[in-house]
């Protein structure tokens, strides 16, 4: 596997959460991510899905060491030689997030563990890295000076004539101009302001980035504009795109493979295509039906699901999502189903995948 | 005409330190008892802000333009015009939560967090319902338990905070519903749920409604939940209603260009990794709102000349149907 970047392998992601009781203070663990494993090729989208709380945002942060992994590896492929990033130090490290960048749409921000993070390893790239589109951007700096920070902070450039030619080429690819890199971002519309984060993230050059919910907050005749820029950045640059997004037609758009995760674990990962067409796991199959489509001869009849997402804390046993699978047997409750191949590069986590016929019609893919 | 709510001519302008801007323009709809409205648009058209002033709920700032018209049929028969009430009158308030109730999209928005749901909801229904407070609570209760809670008889005592967001939507609803309306105006009210808790709660309301007949205007900017839930559809952009008609009709024959475009820009699961259609162009901000058509500066279609000089006037290209495009009106056309 020469042309993989990242390689995620059993990665778990725990916070410690305290209830006070009467006479004592309870501290239980959290399991945001629990034993994770997946792989990202070069130049590859993959996107990853899921519904709030099921800790799609904390894999794609434990990823990119914005939050310590409590276990497991997630190892980065350079050019030259594999970094474990879930051990790497000092300047390692440093070096290594020259490699990767964010984007963030919205979330909210683990201030606890980042104030830890900033101090010790990456504090001049922190604020630029971990906001939303409207509140990501400086007031006081000019758009200029917003793309070129990355470079300025990380120390790979230091001739400003050298940063003005990088920052001058990232911004016309994302379709800003001269007269715009002198503004400042209050005069910008949300597309515009996405499409300066994507710059700022793309400035560097890296080899990965994690975009979180990116497209979310935009409108729609807008989100489809940002859609098409990464696609097309992706393709000149050959930059790696984790994409977190809740709302799966977009991520059916932008990604070449898909993870769906519930409550800290992932169910399903496959090509996209048989992902959506072919779905093997009851999850994936009910959240595809519950998504309500633009048209009027579309059958819609979502899958209904009793009750709520479970809390991480209480998760169930076995597997997680039996509590609200229609197919759940007793097995279910007994035994935690395994990640295991169920046809080439298509994983899945369920006892019965076998068994289940989730095909979707493809009459309109064929046209 | 079983039209529960008329609107005509509705315009808003607000004053603002940089004058007087006008987010609302001539927007014009009708609500039939038994059926829903789905008026949809992106961030900044105006869709939340037309519904707040049939509540007369805007701020002081606001001026609703004099030859605005609001008609409203009580349950009573009795024809109210709306836009002549004083915000602050017994009428209004009559009106607000027993003829109109009101649901968003977040449920803390219209729970106070200091009482508990059941005193709430107990407070609305005696205020138009039933003044005793013990039958009062039978009802708040039998309306739990119909917006599937589970244990309404617990749940009425439990405060906002103690439930989930799935569960606290559907108290929302149950709150609203409390005082009988005859008419409900949810407000992206499944825009913050995850798509599972979203059909359920779509699946719910779509039932609440045929069983007790009431009308709906559902507001979103997602043309799937519309396709789902409203029989007729109104499209706003930059506060004017730019098409309208029923939902079926108009998302399989969308007449305006950007009715087209939208449709076109949603991402479909039946297109996989397809290079998606965007509308050209960004939403111009409400301070510098185009003149003539709005959207002309987007427009792929735009005559030179005509749309960014004159506001197109709203036309039946098929009855039933009505769109504001210089492209349909060919009478117009000639004439100007």
């Amino acid at each position: 596997m020469t042309d993989t970047l990242i390689e995620v392998r059993n990665l778990s992601v725990r916070f410690p959460v305290t209830t006070r009781k009467l006479f004592r203070t309870e501290v239980r663990e959290l399991a945001a991510v629990d034993d994770v494993s997946f792989d990202i090729k070069r130049g590859e989208t993959v996107g990853l899905v899921g519904e709030s709380g099921s800790g799609k945002t904390t894999v794609g942060r434990a990823i990119l060491r914005a939050i310590d992994p409590s276990d497991g590896e997630v190892i980065f492929h350079t050019h030259t030689r594999d970094v474990d990033v879930a051990h790497a130090e000092g300047e390692d490290l440093r070096r290594f997030r020259t490699h990767m960048n964010m984007i963030f749409a919205e979330g909210p921000v683990q201030l606890s563990s980042m104030a830890q993070d900033r101090l010790r390893l990456f504090r001049s790239r922190m604020s630029l890295v971990f906001q939303d589109p409207y509140s990501s951007l400086n007031p006081r700096m000019t758009v200029r000076d917003i793309i070129a920070e990355p470079l300025v902070a990380s120390g790979m450039m230091k001739n400003r004539a050298e940063i003005d030619a990088r920052v001058r080429e990232i911004a016309a690819r994302c379709k800003l101009n001269l007269e715009h890199l002198r503004r400042f971002p209050h005069a910008f519309s949300g597309g515009q302001r996405q499409r300066i984060c994507i710059a700022r993230a793309l400035v560097s050059r890296p080899d990965f980035v994690v975009c979180d919910e990116s497209v979310s907050a935009l409108d729609v005749s807008i989100q489809a504009e940002i859609v098409n820029l990464l696609k097309d950045l992706q393709d000149e640059m050959g930059v790696a795109f984790l994409f977190i997004a809740h709302d799966l037609s977009v991520v059916a758009q932008m990604s070449h493979r898909v993870a769906v995760m519930y409550v800290g674990k992932f169910v399903e990962y496959a090509p996209t295509d048989r992902l959506f067409f072919t779905p093997r796991h009851p999850y994936t199959h009910a959240l595809l039906s519950a998504i309500p489509q633009a048209d009027p001869d579309a059958a819609f009849d979502p899958i209904k699901l009793e009750g709520e997402i479970p809390n991480p804390l209480d998760a169930p046993s076995g597997c997680r999502f039996r509590t609200r699978c229609p197919h759940a047997r007793p097995e279910c409750a007994a035994r935690e189903p395994d990640w295991r191949e169920i046809a080439p590069d298509h994983y899945v986590a369920c006892h019965f995948a076998e068994a289940f016929d989730f095909t979707r019609a493809q009459a309109k893919a064929a046209e | 005409m079983g039209d529960l709510l008329t609107v005509e001519n509705l315009t808003i302008s607000f004053r603002t330190d940089e004058g007087l801007i006008t987010p609302v323009q001539d927007v014009s709809f009708s609500v039939q008892k038994g059926r829903t409205l789905g008026l949809v648009g992106e961030s900044g058209s105006g869709k939340s802000v037309s519904t707040k002033a049939v509540m007369r709920l805007l701020p002081g700032s606001a001026v609703i333009a004099p030859d605005t018209r609001m008609h409203y049929t009580a349950k009573d028969g009795q024809r109210v015009e709306v836009e002549k009430l004083d915000p602050r009158s017994r009428a209004i308030r009559r009106l607000r939560g027993g003829e109109i109730g009101m649901i968003f999209q977040e449920p803390m928005a219209s729970f106070s967090p200091v009482y508990t749901i059941g005193n709430q909801m107990i407070e609305a229904i005696r205020l138009h319902r039933e003044p005793n407070k013990r039958q009062a609570r039978e009802i708040a209760i039998a309306m739990l338990e119909r917006v599937g809670l589970s244990d309404p008889a617990t749940r009425i005592d439990q405060y906002p905070h103690e439930m989930s967001g799935g569960m606290r939507q559907r108290a929302m609803i149950a709150l609203a519903l409390s005082a009988g309306p005859a008419l409900l105006i949810a407000d992206e009210p499944t825009t913050a749920l995850d798509v599972t808790i979203q059909a359920q709660v779509l699946d719910l309301m779509r039932e609440l409604q045929r069983d007790l007949g009431m009308g709906m205007i559902f507001i979103t900017h997602d043309l799937g939940v519309i396709a789902q839930i409203a029989q007729d559809v109104a499209v706003m952009y930059l506060g004017t209603i730019v098409e309208r008609g029923p939902t079926a009709e108009v998302i399989r024959d969308p007449k305006h260009p950007y009715t087209q475009g939208l449709l076109a820009a949603i991402p479909s699961l039946d297109r996989l990794n397809a290079r998606m259609t965007p509308v050209p162009g960004d939403i111009p901000s409400p301070t510098e709102r185009p003149t003539g058509c709005p959207f002309h500066t987007r427009c792929v279609h735009a005559i030179a000349g005509l749309c960014s000089a004159r506001t197109p006037r709203e036309i039946a290209p098929e009855p039933g149907r009505a769109v504001r495009c210089w492209l349909h009106d060919e009478a117009g056309r000639s004439a100007a």
